[in-house]
């Protein structure tokens, strides 16, 4: 037994060696090919960002796992998002993550770049990936290797306010045709109409990557190219701000101030949903919530459209993954397969965390659906997305704070949009050369 | 107080250096395992990545004086600072002012002390509390409260919070809207100063003024001094309340970017841990300057009754 | 509550001198309260405003900043204590464990050492002073990794020991330079006449500096409550189970930007978390008056 104070010392001198000389990732469980459950008590760790509605679901479809797999005990752990993302790099960099853990687009390369994420191609035998289309296979794919299997996807969507299109007599627009200038025409109308009262859009482009997505591609680009550099031109970048600095100056859209609230308010804080503007953009399957918080007859409209480009795409909500540090691999893939694929757990979780990738179990639950998430099925089943993006390199998991920096400073005329573009894209490019 | 002085100089305090010497290590044993077994570990370990590439999920590499010459040409930091040195300079004063001038008002007599003193750390309560952040959006939002009050008045007023020009400043009015802390540490002070001066005072025909720049003031200046050096450090490391307005970005635009929250975005954001620790450094440098000036200049206007 | 001026005793004065003050303070008094009411109300209106809002159906919070209350919504709180597998109390419960073990670990060492620095005198005290301030100035952020490894190894993640061990061993050096600050306050001639009778150092520390410090100590176990019971980033690291939650971990878990947030719960349960912090600095605030005001000084 060592006493306290040597203990402590011992700790002191570990944690300077091991950040010191950090032992190289990856543990010994890594290097079998074939994964095998075994049969004796395993206990591992899930971990998730979301509020207490995601918890309880999670818990319940836990329970039921634990009751497919008596001898597997999975403890759920779960964080705001903003502490989440702290929590995870911090107890991976100690080599203590948790054995699944749920992935954003955003940090799914910067994770597997680096070796923290468990190959998935290991585990075929053990997670089932055949009800899920390439494209959605693809979203969770770096460099070729599966690190993790999307949960849900969502498209990009216009939501609008029918019951404010009503009460100042403006017509719905016919979503099948319209264009920018329509949707700017409408929501000017909109504007005017209510004499100043609403205003008709809730936002400009450029506080979110996926409306700068939308934007580079129906200019035929996109964000980042396949050998993961920012393949992104600066004219649609130009593009994009000078349509919501019109927005803006000709009040068609809130003020850039309100924007700027409405981005750290949330969603359900924010203009479309509290009924200060008609139009905004949001996921599709953002629109239950919002429903919820405006009380109001809101509609999803298909995005206007520049062309005859496919913009629009899959974007997988969340992914669950399986770290490279787990000492139970087998029984991790067996969870993530359990809440991917098994018909109790999507009876359980529903749509909470998306509309599921795993067409089976979209299929399964769409009969039951009402309302809004009906509504939000009905919507995707109506897109037709172009080519599945790249997902975001390692580097550039900070792309959404930097753009919304560049947009706030373009749209407060602080820079010029030409100036802003080229700043942003060098800028975006120095992040991912950094982390090469 | 020079009778006082006279006193200080006893042949007791001369006994023995070498049983003070022991009898300081035996009061600072639990310090001394404190700083060893849990301070200076991590604190070395930091120096150490602040010359290395570390992305906190593979090994650092030696990167030798890199993170530092970028310092040079980093803009946002450069950014940073500039927001971090106006925010002190402003809220810091502006806060202990009125702390000590409520903890004055509070210290003579007031019917209803308890009520009042606990009525002003109300707010110092919540500053740590979720609901802060939808607070002071609704309070300085572009339909917030103060807009509504300045409407009363046929101002027109804005998002404060959400403009580049204005964000700031609500930061400030947010801190020095809970001075509750240094308060409670000013009204213990003053508690602390013996009763009989002021009586003593009061028979020699002092005026309260006077007694309160010969006695209160001076035997306050320990407690003034305390609230100055830690207000000034806790300023410069702000990030709770950055946090409140953008969300840890930083916005609108920038303007709201505190050097801890950059620090933070660049370890945490962007997996650039050695660069991080280098600006953790940085920061303990200049503060540490800070203090240490305060320190210097506290020999000409701190008194001490030892 | 003891009122300083009121209990001095008043020295004789020339009548009509005495005559002149009194009226002026009988001005001044009202004016005073005005001045504080003013004040308080400025203090307390955000704060009211979060109480009245954690009484209103969530539609409702953003959209109004005023005081008025149309239909109650007292679900918020049934509805945010009820939200997690246990009960609200249950993460307050933790909180309250992790507190108390926090409080009395300042106090104990923080008090220790502050009396070193403040009236012994030895080897390189000037070089520890100045690491010891040093410790406050370094961010959190960059050191909890290190940390973080440290207590992995020790095997402490997931239990209360990385919140309150470390207090024992007077991390905060905040409350070492405070209580520095109030013992060089404390005249000197009372322990140099205890030590006149041949008392030592641990006596002179227990019998005389600890009961003269009892505002240092109030402050410092107020603080000390206040900033664990808000703290969120360490007890967010090193609480992993939410059996182990704490209040903060609990509240932030209301908040979820992408998608709903239950406001409503959010600011209810924001409600309840304060209601022991208030009460505590109700019931600690008598101490911040002891001392030697009122235990007589000599």
């Amino acid at each position: 037994m060592l006493s306290p104070f040597r203990r402590i010392a011992i700790g002191a001198v570990v944690s300077l060696s091991l950040v010191l000389t950090a032992c190289s990732g990856g543990g010994s469980s890594n290097a079998g090919a074939d994964l095998e459950l075994s049969d004796k008590p395993v206990t591992i760790r899930a971990t998730w960002w979301g509020a207490d509605a995601r918890a309880k679901l999670t818990n319940d479809a836990i329970a039921a796992f634990q009751k497919k797999y008596p001898n597997i005990k999975v403890e759920g752990q779960y964080k705001d998002w903003g502490g989440y993302w702290d929590a995870l790099a911090t107890t991976t960099a100690a080599k203590d993550s948790a054995d699944v853990v749920q992935m954003d687009e955003l940090y799914l390369a910067s994770y597997a770049d680096r070796g923290a994420l468990y190959d998935l191609g290991k585990a075929k035998k053990i997670v089932n990936t055949s009800q899920f289309d390439n494209e959605a296979l693809a979203t969770g794919q770096v460099g070729g290797t599966q690190y993790a299997l999307p949960i849900g996807v969502g498209v990009l969507s216009v939501v609008v306010n029918a019951d404010l299109f009503k009460k100042y007599g403006v017509d719905l627009p016919d979503d099948k045709t319209w264009t920018w200038d329509d949707y700017a025409r409408i929501a000017k109308e909109l504007t005017t109409k209510s004499g100043g009262e609403i205003h008709g859009a809730a936002g400009a482009p450029g506080f979110d990557a996926g409306s700068l997505k939308y934007w580079a591609r129906q200019d035929g680009g996109d964000l980042f190219g396949k050998d993961g550099n920012v393949s992104l031109k600066p004219q649609s970048l130009v593009k994009m701000w000078k349509f919501g600095l019109d927005l803006i100056s000709s009040e068609a859209s809130v003020k850039a101030s309100t924007m700027v609230e409405d981005q750290t308010a949330g969603i359900t804080a924010a203009s479309l949903a509290t009924g200060k503007a008609a139009i905004g953009s949001a996921y599709n399957t953002q629109i239950t919530a919002l429903q919820k918080a405006a009380g109001a007859d809101l509609r999803l409209l298909q995005m206007p459209r520049a062309g005859d480009t496919k913009a629009n795409f899959f974007k997988p909500s969340m992914y669950w993954a399986v770290s490279s540090q787990s000492e139970h691999p087998a029984e991790a893939a067996a969870f993530v397969d359990f809440m991917l694929n098994n018909q109790e757990a999507a009876d359980v979780l529903k749509t909470e965390r998306g509309i599921p990738a795993n067409k089976e179990m979209r299929g399964h639950l769409e009969a039951g659906l009402t309302g809004s998430d009906k509504a939000a099925v009905e919507y995707m089943n109506a897109v037709t997305p172009g080519e599945a993006p790249v997902v975001t390199p390692n580097g550039g998991s900070g792309i959404e704070p930097m753009l919304q920096r560049y947009s706030q400073e373009v749209y407060f005329n602080k820079t010029s949009p030409e100036a802003a573009a080229e700043a942003f894209i060098k800028e975006l490019q120095g992040e991912v050369d950094a982390a090469k | 107080m020079s009778s006082i002085n006279e006193l200080r100089r006893l042949p007791g305090s001369q006994r023995g250096a070498r049983q003070q010497n022991k009898a300081a290590f035996l009061f600072l044993l639990p310090w001394f395992v404190g700083l060893f077994g849990i301070t200076i570990g991590p604190m070395l370990a930091s120096l150490y990545l602040s010359f290395t590439d570390y992305n906190l999920l593979q090994p650092p590499r030696l990167s030798g004086l890199d993170n530092w010459t970028r310092m040079l040409h980093d803009e946002r930091l450069h950014k940073s600072l500039g927001v971090t040195f106006s925010y002190v300079f402003v809220s810091v004063p502006l806060q202990l002012a009125l702390a000590l001038g409520l903890a004055l008002l509070l210290d003579k007599g007031v019917r209803g002390l308890p009520f009042y003193r606990s009525v002003f750390y109300l707010p110092s309560l919540i500053g740590g509390s979720v609901a802060i952040a939808v607070l002071w959006r609704t309070m300085f939002g572009t339909t917030g409260l103060v807009n509504e009050a300045l409407g009363l008045f046929g101002i027109q007023g804005q998002g404060w919070i959400s403009e580049p020009g204005t964000a700031l400043s609500t930061l400030v009015v947010l801190n020095v809207w809970t001075f509750g802390s240094p308060m409670v540490i000013f009204l213990a002070g003053l508690r602390q100063i013996p009763t009989s001066l002021y009586e003593a005072a009061s028979v020699d025909g002092a005026t309260r003024l006077r007694q309160f720049r010969s006695i209160t003031l001076p035997l306050l200046t320990p407690i003034i001094f305390f609230n100055l050096v830690l207000q000034i450090i806790h300023a410069f490391q702000t990030f709770t309340q950055a946090f409140v307005v953008s969300g840890g970005t930083g916005g609108p635009a920038d303007s709201t970017l505190f050097y801890s929250l950059y620090l933070y975005q660049r370890g945490f954001g962007h997996f650039d841990m050695g660069y991080a620790s280098a600006l953790a450094w940085l920061l303990l440098l200049i503060v540490g300057l800070f203090t240490a000036v305060n320190f210097w200049a506290s020999k000409y206007w701190v008194f001490y009754d030892d | 509550m003891t009122d300083r001026t009121a209990t001095a005793p008043r020295p004789l004065a020339v009548d009509r001198a005495h005559a002149v003050r009194r009226i002026k303070r009988r001005m001044r008094v009202p004016l005073k309260h005005v001045l504080l009411i003013a004040c308080a109300l400025t203090m307390l209106y955000p704060v009211l405003w979060m109480v009245v809002s954690s009484l209103r159906p969530n539609s409702e919070i953003f959209r109004n900043a005023g005081l008025d209350l149309t239909h109650l919504q007292v679900e918020n709180y049934t509805n945010g204590w009820n939200a997690y597998s246990e009960p609200f109390s249950h993460y307050m419960i933790n909180s309250v464990i992790v507190v108390i073990g926090a409080i009395i670990g300042n106090l104990f060492s923080c008090s220790m050492a502050a009396y070193a620095f403040a009236r012994l005198e030895f080897r390189a005290k000037r070089v520890w002073f100045a690491t010891m301030l040093v410790t406050i100035m370094l961010p959190i952020h960059v050191i909890i990794v290190p940390q973080y490894v440290l207590f992995s190894e020790l095997d402490w993640v997931n239990t209360f020991l990385p919140l309150i061990v470390p207090k024992f061993l007077a991390t905060d050096a905040f409350f070492i330079f405070l209580m520095v600050q109030f013992i060089r306050g404390i005249p000197r001639e009372l322990d140099e006449a205890a030590w006149i009778d041949g008392a030592g150092h641990a006596r002179i520390f227990f019998n005389i500096i600890l009961p003269l410090m009892v505002p240092a100590l109030a402050t410092t176990a107020i603080f000390t409550f206040i900033w664990t019971w808000n703290d969120f980033y360490s007890q967010l690291i090193y609480l992993t189970d939410p059996d182990m939650y704490t209040t903060p971990l609990a509240l932030r878990a209301f908040v979820d930007q992408q998608t709903e947030t239950d406001w409503g719960s959010a600011f209810a349960m924001s409600v309840v978390s304060l209601v022991p912090v208030f009460l505590v600095f109700l019931a600690g605030q008598r101490f911040l008056l002891r001392g030697i005001a009122t235990t007589g000084g000599k």
